[in-house]
């Protein structure tokens, strides 16, 4: 059985975007377990490990901003950057006052959740250890605060506060929200590593928490 | 979410035979020209579908297959498409391309497989006779389709229906196999075939009117994990059609389920058939010209009463409604807010709303005011041009919400009343409503700011207001037709900096005073003493909210005074 740990997550602003309104971007109502799985790898990870997310608790009513921000239209081809690699010289700059564009956002406000997942081991990728001693470094870490990159709520400007709960008794409890929250991106499927794909569960909010599925059940589709 | 409500909002109305929502593979266009032939393809007639709608034209609107997409190359439609297609007329193109775009055109047709339908051999025969260009010539219009390059369409001289509105059509149309990768569709959940475009949006417009898109990746950085276009959103071509034909047909034009709120334009339905989709808009809109004017108070009133006394059907309290702002960016859209909440809920959300703006006003004012003028109070020169652009949807979202209104709305307000130093009824009723709903929202334990004038108010913003607007009606009493007040002079200074203000104009208030009769100096004295009974020291500076306060004492003050009037 492995272990399950608890996280509660904070922050001002989140952008969860949704697959299919990437550009002008919209956030899904609650976290997605892609981005609850980046936050406990921010803060341990290591190959052997896998975090599989099991429950989500949304502790803040649902609240809504909008922005714009100034962003870049173009990308560097990656075939550009190779002849430059083989000529020896090359200009690779944008200039990103010709590429301007500006995206409309529609971020969430003043977030925190409670995440719980589970810590899987997969014993073949590291002979020599336990599965204790994972455990362990991430109670470690978790405790002090320690992360490899700092979490982030969606996008990578928005970090967020953590902190390790062991007792939820004494926590706050989740808001009243019962509703479905339609088909939510679950997390991308890397086994084709040339081309990741999404998959989508039905989530469901049922007095503020979701129950997530597990990665082989029947309810993830893609 | 919102893709998904939409594409439900389809299929309710697509289910309602009354509903004027295109079905599966079709949507409505304007056809300015049909093309009337007779059954063996011979020419009749070109007939002009416009007609005059106040002082513009417009084109009848026909059932059509829906519009291939596709910005550069030759794409045809089906039996219908612009005159460079139909004819094979050179209007900015050259003669190669207009004629490749003529071929393709008859192409399809033929590949319809249809030949032994009257409609689609006649078209053909028409079409291949080479006689169709001189049939063009001898019409009227000739010369109006040569420059304009509009939408024409074929029809057989002994039917109503347009030829792609035939039975066998139809048919064919919606059994045709549809092309593209399969995959599980996030809308819907199901295994389907993927759309690599998205059908475009009309509706959504700003200076330029062209369609735009809400899913839409037409820029490389937009593409993630390696994706292009529509694999970047796995969106089945079906859902795709639903979820777009139900956007425009929310935005289509004199649609009563669409408004526009500065920039945002914002579409509103429900779950369920309700009264409140055709009500909701008469809460918010300007109303049109030739509409009662008292519309909105009457709505209004009707709502109020409708929440006091708790008598919203049970539906109402299940029903979801669902409210969509948009607004364009270029070739995009962006979603400024997006609300769900029951009609009951949203009811009492926008009776809170209309509350908090009471406030005590002159006869010939409106009770209720709508979005727009209080919007417009908050521009420069009241002109609608001048409004902050996010404003609007952010305002929209907080009412919808019964949320504290946004903060740069109290400031916009305030910065208007310092420039032009005028504190009117649609500002003073803003000011009141942003500060009460933040105390509310924020549990503070401050009073609330009244609906008319308080004396009971201890706060030191709104007594230096009401001070301010005594000193001045002193000054108008003892110097009558005066053209510039304290208030022209004094009214930025003395509410951002009271202390270096006040003491002033009190002392010159005596003099002023000199000028009047006993009975109406021992009045003002009173007044005078009143207020300046719990302020021991002019303060030095006034922070934004009591900024806001004394402009509220200060208007209700002079409110109070031709109150007076009006009772004496």
């Amino acid at each position: 059985m492995p272990n399950n740990y608890c996280l509660e997550i904070s922050g001002e602003l989140a952008c969860f975007t949704r697959a299919e309104m990437k550009v002008e971007r919209v956030s899904y109502d609650v976290i997605t377990p892609s981005a609850a799985r980046a936050i406990f790898e921010a803060i341990l990870w290591k190959p052997p490990i896998q975090w599989q997310i099991t429950c989500i608790e949304v502790l803040n009513p649902i609240r809504w901003t909008s922005v714009r921000r100034n962003e870049v239209g173009a990308v560097i081809s990656s075939s550009s950057v190779k002849q430059a690699m083989n000529a020896g010289t090359g200009a690779l700059g944008i200039y990103i006052e010709d590429k301007r564009q500006q995206r409309a956002g529609l971020l969430l406000r003043e977030v925190r959740y409670r995440i719980y997942a589970d810590l899987i081991f997969d014993q073949s990728k590291d002979t020599d250890s336990q599965y204790a001693k994972y455990t362990s470094m991430f109670e470690r870490r978790a405790e002090k605060g320690q992360c490899f990159n700092r979490p982030y709520l969606g996008c990578r400007e928005f970090s967020c506060a953590f902190r390790l709960v062991t007792d939820v008794t004494v926590e706050p409890v989740p808001i009243k929200e019962t509703q479905s929250l339609g088909w939510m991106l679950y997390d991308m499927d890397y086994s084709n590593q040339k081309s990741p794909t999404p998959r989508f569960f039905n989530a469901q909010i049922n007095d503020g928490i979701i129950a997530v599925p597990k990665w082989n059940s029947e309810e993830i589709r893609g | 979410m919102i893709l998904q409500a939409l594409k439900e909002y389809y299929e309710r109305k697509s289910m309602d035979p009354d509903g004027r929502i295109a079905p599966d593979r079709f949507e409505y266009k304007d056809i300015p020209f049909v093309i009337v032939i007779d059954e063996k393809g011979g020419f009749v007639q070109i007939e002009d579908t416009r007609y005059l709608d106040g002082k513009q034209l417009r084109s009848k609107s026909f059932l059509v297959p829906q519009a291939e997409k596709c910005t550069s190359g030759i794409q045809p439609n089906l039996l219908w498409d612009s005159a460079e297609y139909v004819f094979g007329l050179c209007v900015k193109e050259k003669s190669d391309a207009v004629r490749k775009k003529h071929d393709a055109f008859i192409a399809r047709i033929q590949s319809l497989d249809l030949a032994e339908d009257i409609g689609v051999k006649a078209v053909c025969l028409f079409l291949s006779s080479g006689c169709h260009v001189d049939a063009l010539e001898q019409s009227a219009h000739a010369l109006e389709i040569k420059e304009k390059n509009p939408f024409m369409a074929f029809r057989l001289n002994n039917e109503t229906d347009l030829v792609c509105q035939r039975k066998a059509v139809i048919k064919k149309v919606q059994s045709a196999l549809l092309d593209g990768a399969r995959g599980v569709c996030l809308i819907s959940g199901e295994t389907q075939t993927l759309a690599r475009l998205q059908p475009a949006i009309k509706g959504v417009h700003d200076r330029n009117m062209i369609d735009r898109n809400l899913v839409s990746f037409n820029r490389d950085s937009f593409n993630s994990f390696g994706k292009t276009q529509g694999a970047n959103a796995q969106i089945s071509i079906k859902s795709a059609f639903k979820y777009t034909t139900a956007l425009n047909y929310l935005l289509r034009r004199d649609s009563p389920q669409k408004m526009q709120i500065a920039d945002a334009t914002t579409v509103f339905w429900s779950e369920r058939a309700s009264d409140f989709e055709h009500d909701f808009s008469s809460l918010f809109n300007e109303p049109f010209k030739e509409d009662n004017p008292d519309n909105l108070v009457s709505k209004v009133k009707a709502l109020f009463q409708a929440v006091d006394t708790g008598v919203l059907t049970r539906d109402n309290k299940t029903n979801c409604f669902y409210i969509l702002g948009l607004s364009p960016n270029r070739a995009r859209i962006s979603v400024r807010f997006w609300q769900v909440a029951t009609i009951a809920e949203l009811s009492q959300h926008i009776v809170r709303h209309f509350r908090d703006l009471e406030l005590i006003h002159a006869p010939h004012q409106k009770e209720y005011l709508s979005l727009w003028e209080l919007l417009r109070a908050t521009a420069a020169q009241e002109k609608s041009e001048h409004i902050v652009p996010r404003l609007g949807g952010e305002w929209m979202r907080t009412i919808l919400s019964g949320q504290a209104y946004p903060e740069f709305l109290f400031q916009a307000v305030l910065r208007r009343i310092q420039a032009e130093r005028a504190v009117t009824y649609p500002r003073a009723a803003i000011l009141k409503a942003c500060l009460n709903r933040k105390a509310r929202f924020l549990n503070y334990k401050e009073e609330e700011i009244t609906v008319s004038l308080d004396k009971e108010n201890k706060n030191q913003g709104y007594k230096l207001g009401r001070l301010f607007a005594v000193l001045e009606k002193i000054q108008e009493e003892a110097n009558p037709g005066i053209n510039a007040t304290i208030r022209d002079r004094y009214y930025s200074a003395g509410s951002c900096t009271p202390a270096s203000v006040f003491p002033n104009i009190i002392r010159l208030k005596n003099h002023h005073l000199a000028k009047l009769e006993k009975g109406r100096v021992i009045y003002f004295e009173r007044l005078l003493g009143a207020i300046l009974s719990d302020l021991s020291e002019f303060p030095l500076r006034l922070n934004v909210h009591d900024q806001g306060r004394f402009a509220i004492g200060y208007y209700h003050q002079r409110q109070a005074f031709f109150t007076k009037i009006h009772e004496e």
